[in-house]
């Protein structure tokens, strides 16, 4: 094998730990928020608390159309076009603020119930809560890649860290799929 | 050739798009409709696949990386 054969092998066997690495992450993550869906039906049942529709649709559609934009980021700097990647992270970032303010600074606010006011509080503070940590960690994790997006430290061939930004939006994306109908749309209020 | 694979990469992910907005419109119908939770359920699973298959690429967990996917 020579040289350039073994880099390459090197770095290929790289990314598939970093990927693998990546899932279990997720996979643990998801545990936290499978325990908060399962605590919700046990405790509220077929009881779902009172909150705005429109505000729930509304924010899960920004968060859907954020999740194509960031594929959409992934596919540019895969194809080397770094002003495509740049502007489709920049609109992801800023939809991911949209989802902030709309779940934290509307719903909380709208909503008819404090963190400490019974079941209904407690399990709809805390799975809005914990998802919109996500969400903020994610927008940092957005801006970090953007950054360096911008020093041009990001090629077709190398862009790990794109992908890993990207996977973890999807992420959080997947596990509003879940809350979305088990906190707006499933049971009776 | 590149510029068609860049295409159909964009082009799918409109698709994968469509088919989630979709899929969340079906499911708000569902839910002001009271419809059994199941539904709901299913449909969800459904937006959760799309997004694991299509944007999250998890087929590349077992795939060596160069392939073609």
């Amino acid at each position: 094998m020579s040289a350039k054969e073994s880099t390459l092998a090197h770095a290929r066997h790289k990314i598939a730990t970093n990927r693998l690495g990546l899932w279990l992450f997720i996979l643990s993550d998801s545990f936290v928020f499978a325990a908060l869906l399962v605590t919700r039906f046990y405790l509220l049942g077929d009881k779902r608390p009172h909150l705005e529709q429109w505000l729930g649709l509304i924010v899960t559609t920004v968060l859907l159309i954020s999740s194509f934009f960031i594929n959409r980021a992934e596919v540019q700097i895969s194809k080397g076009n770094r002003k495509g990647f740049l502007t489709s992270t920049l609109i992801t970032m800023l939809l991911g603020i949209a989802f902030l303010v709309g779940v934290v600074g509307f719903e909380w606010g709208l909503a008819p119930f404090g963190p400490g006011d019974g079941a209904e509080g407690a399990v709809f503070y805390m799975m809005t809560g914990m998802h919109a940590f996500h969400v903020l960690t994610g927008v940092i994790f957005l801006f970090i890649i953007y950054r360096n997006g911008l020093k041009g430290h990001y090629s077709p061939e190398k862009h790990w860290a794109v992908e890993a930004a990207a996977n973890y939006w999807h992420f959080v994306d997947v596990v509003w799929i879940f809350f979305y109908p088990a906190l707006y749309l499933i049971g009776r209020i | 050739m590149e510029q068609r694979i860049k295409t159909n990469e964009l082009l799918r992910g409109v698709r994968v798009f469509i088919g989630l907005a979709v899929l969340t419109v079906v499911e708000f119908i569902l839910g002001a409709q009271g419809a059994a939770s199941v539904f709901l359920w299913i449909v969800a699973l459904l937006k959760a696949g799309l997004v694991l298959v299509y944007f999250m690429h998890i087929g590349r967990l077992f795939r060596t990386e160069g392939e073609p996917e």
